[in-house]
């Protein structure tokens, strides 16, 4: 009993990073039409500003938000100079960029940052919390986590569904052409869209690193669980996001704890293609709001 | 409009599937060293008049880089001591460095590099269970000697009618398992143990010799995969079944990860680390960060924890041994103060360079092989045991001692215990401890 609580509650904590960063894939998606490989090392970049910082005697709260504030200059830049040339154009170009830019920030990050691990500090402790004499396994940092994932998602939909902005940003997204004519500025829609995907990607990056180690890789095995919750959830629906990382999470713990930590790879693959096979808009499908 | 969503969403697919297959191998990318190779001068590969090449393998880059990456620097400094003092029968040594990032794709890559293009005498040092496994039937195919693999799985040197060019170096995980295995039984014979093991030859070497012992203490086995950095379900399985002394084969990074989920679980066992992944230093490092309010200091982080040992490292600073690493640490050393994984490569650096004296002026592939076999038992050096080398065996030193970390020093748990895979029995033997080093720090021909 007291095995599977454990397994679960860390099954929820991994779930809600994988769900931070499958948010960032839905926000991305939903505003320029285009999945972003480069998201995990985007991140992981900013969560190195964050990690300079607090070398250098800042306190956890500043190096947070700086890499917040980077991560919102990083995408904006990345949209504006690099991925705007192939906007517009078959959507397997802009793929196929993202892959390429996946490669070379990570190289980067090994040149600038250096390859080896180094440890992030978790701003509440990474003891479990304790009642009378049991030790409940969740850490401050943990709860933290969830509530921030729960935060964003909460924003996301209200930027999407309730202002003026979101409906204009999904505009561009969808028809850039009749958006335009209607005065939308189509192009700065998809710059912001980008700045504001790579800050919820950003703050994933955070929340993974805070309690652990850092290196160059350590988004990569983040990369294929969030771009797997985003699928189980649609791509559409920052909730399915949610859901979708929340249950991959607690699935992938479980498989880890009473299968095997080396079949969770495989498992992940599995829930995947199962998901397409059974219902390939994804668990919370919202195609059909989009038909005209 | 549907059936364009639809097709969208394949396209996306389509590229999911090719791209985590990419990230899987894409994310090692990393620096290495590639000195020109000479043209051979005679019939023997890697060997010309003033020079020999040998090369290795290393994690430079990812999951196991923690330490481990350290360790070619150590040997380089070693070696550029060696020329510096008229090298190998006036041949200088040169090492080529390659990554491989501990994935056994790359090392597959980096060592056919090495063996045809560099044209290497030999492969020295090269690390790793799961990544060197992937290249000693090549090596031994091609008939490239094969040195000191780091890494201590028993294959290396357990049968050289299969891998002639093969030699291990370190004390083998079974006879780290015995050793261990037995200091429970005869002073622990109450404790409930958990294994907590990589998955690969590694945990499963020294989980057999734990288990000559200690069989029926053992109430958990819990393994984890290299590069899954989330081992909190592992960690719950131990806690859960009430092991109260946690045996861990495993590499550093994983000490660390388990200290942690120990922390977050609120589980206090006593811990064990074999040798490979214990480095106080490293380790401590790691954690350091977490001890605001966690632990009281960094120092402390590992105290008590139990590991062993079979060379002398940076915490005996008076050991002559010591005291020379030191010396040719600050006369060749890159940046960075003396760790014990750069006295590690230095070690079996000295090794081989005795061993191709041994093998005389007319060094030659089978030539470095036979000196081992005949003479390599009587090689005085760092290690507390003798090597086991001979026709028979390939594998490497044969003593280890039980020790228990106290502000980052090991302190004796026991003697030196030198003993064999099997039935060998474990016997107290500290003479081989007592060598010094010569003089001028170079071992002589013969």
């Amino acid at each position: 009993m007291q095995q599977l609580t454990t397994t679960l509650l860390t099954g929820l904590t991994l779930g809600a990073v994988f769900s931070a960063f499958a948010l960032a894939l839905v926000m991305i998606w939903r505003s320029t039409r285009i999945v972003n490989f480069a998201q995990a090392p985007m991140a992981m970049v900013t969560t190195y500003v964050a990690l300079v910082l607090i070398d250098a005697g800042a306190s956890y709260w500043v190096g947070f938000v700086a890499a917040l504030l980077s991560g919102f200059v990083l995408g904006a830049v990345i949209e504006r100079v690099v991925v705007r040339h192939v906007e517009g154009k078959a959507e397997l170009n802009a793929v196929i960029l993202t892959l390429g830019l996946f490669i070379v920030l990570h190289a980067a990050a090994a040149l600038v940052f250096g390859s080896r691990f180094r440890s992030f500090p978790a701003p509440f402790g990474v003891r479990g919390l304790t009642v009378g004499d049991s030790t409940i396994p969740l850490t401050g940092f943990g709860i933290f986590t969830l509530v921030s994932v729960l935060v964003v998602m909460g924003l996301l939909v209200a930027l999407f569904r309730g202002t003026d902005i979101g409906l204009r940003m999904r505009a561009a997204a969808f028809g850039p052409e009749v958006a335009r004519l209607l005065g939308v500025k189509v192009g700065r829609m998809l710059t912001l869209g980008w700045a504001l995907a790579s800050v919820v990607g950003s703050l994933s990056g955070l929340l993974i690193a805070g309690g652990g180690l850092v290196h160059p890789g350590y988004m990569d095995s983040v990369v294929v669980y969030g771009f797997v919750a985003a699928v189980l959830g649609g791509l559409e629906s920052p909730g399915g996001a949610v859901v979708g990382g929340l249950s991959l999470g607690l699935t992938l713990s479980v498989v880890s704890g009473y299968v095997g930590s080396e079949v969770v790879p495989l498992a992940a693959l599995l829930v995947l293609v199962v998901v397409l096979l059974v219902r390939p808009g994804g668990l919370f499908s919202t195609v059909h709001e989009r038909r005209v | 409009m549907r059936s364009t969503t639809t097709r969208r969403g394949r396209t996306v697919v389509v590229a999911l599937a090719a791209a985590a297959c990419t990230l899987v191998t894409a994310c090692g990318a990393g620096e290495s060293r590639e000195d020109a190779a000479p043209e051979p001068a005679e019939d023997v590969p890697g060997i010309t008049e003033d020079t020999i090449t040998i090369g290795g393998h290393w994690p430079l880059t990812g999951v196991a880089a923690p330490g481990y990456s350290e360790i070619p620097g150590g040997a380089q400094a070693y070696f550029d001591y060696v020329n510096e003092n008229g090298g190998i029968g006036g041949r200088d040594i040169e090492l080529v460095i390659k990554d491989d990032a501990y994935n056994p794709t790359n090392t597959t890559q980096v060592t056919n590099e090495l063996v045809q293009q560099d044209e290497v005498f030999g492969i020295v040092g090269g690390l790793g269970t799961p990544t060197h496994s992937a290249v000693i039937d090549f090596l031994n195919e091609e008939g490239v000697p094969d040195l000191f693999v780091s890494s201590g799985a028993r294959k290396w040197g357990e049968t050289p009618e299969e891998y002639p060019y093969t030699f291990g170096w370190q004390p083998d995980y079974v006879i780290e398992g015995k050793v261990i295995g037995q200091y429970i039984a005869e002073n622990m014979p109450d404790a409930q143990v958990g294994l907590f093991l990589q998955d690969d030859d590694f945990g499963e070497d020294g989980e057999m010799g734990v288990r000559q012992f200690i069989d029926d203490q053992i109430v958990e086995t819990v393994r984890y995969t290299p590069g899954n950095t989330d081992v909190g379900p592992q960690v719950a399985a131990l806690q859960a079944a009430g092991a109260d002394l946690v045996l861990g084969f495993n590499v550093p990074s994983y000490t660390a990860l388990s200290q942690l989920v120990a922390l977050r679980l609120g589980y206090e066992p006593q811990w064990y680390y074999s040798n490979v992944g214990s480095d106080p230093n490293l380790v401590g490092s790691l954690l350091a960060r977490f001890s605001e309010g966690a632990v009281e200091d960094d120092a402390s982080l590992l105290d008590g924890v139990m590991t062993s040992e079979y060379i002398p490292g940076v915490d005996s600073p008076d050991n002559p041994w010591v005291q020379l690493w030191q010396e040719v640490w600050d006369a060749h050393g890159e940046e960075g103060e003396l760790t014990n994984y750069r006295i590690y490569g230095m070690s079996w650096a000295y090794t081989f360079v005795q061993a191709a004296m041994a093998a005389g002026d007319d060094l030659s592939r089978d030539g470095i092989v036979e000196a081992l076999e005949s003479g390599g038992a009587g090689f005085v050096g760092p290690g507390y045991g003798p090597f086991r080398y001979s026709a028979d065996s390939h594998l490497g030193l044969s003593g280890l001692k039980v020790v228990e970390l106290q502000g980052g020093v090991g302190e004796e748990l026991t003697d030196v215990l030198v003993t064999d895979l099997g039935d060998a029995e474990i016997t107290e033997d500290a003479s081989a401890a007592g060598d010094a080093p010569p003089e001028n720090g170079v071992p002589s021909a013969g």
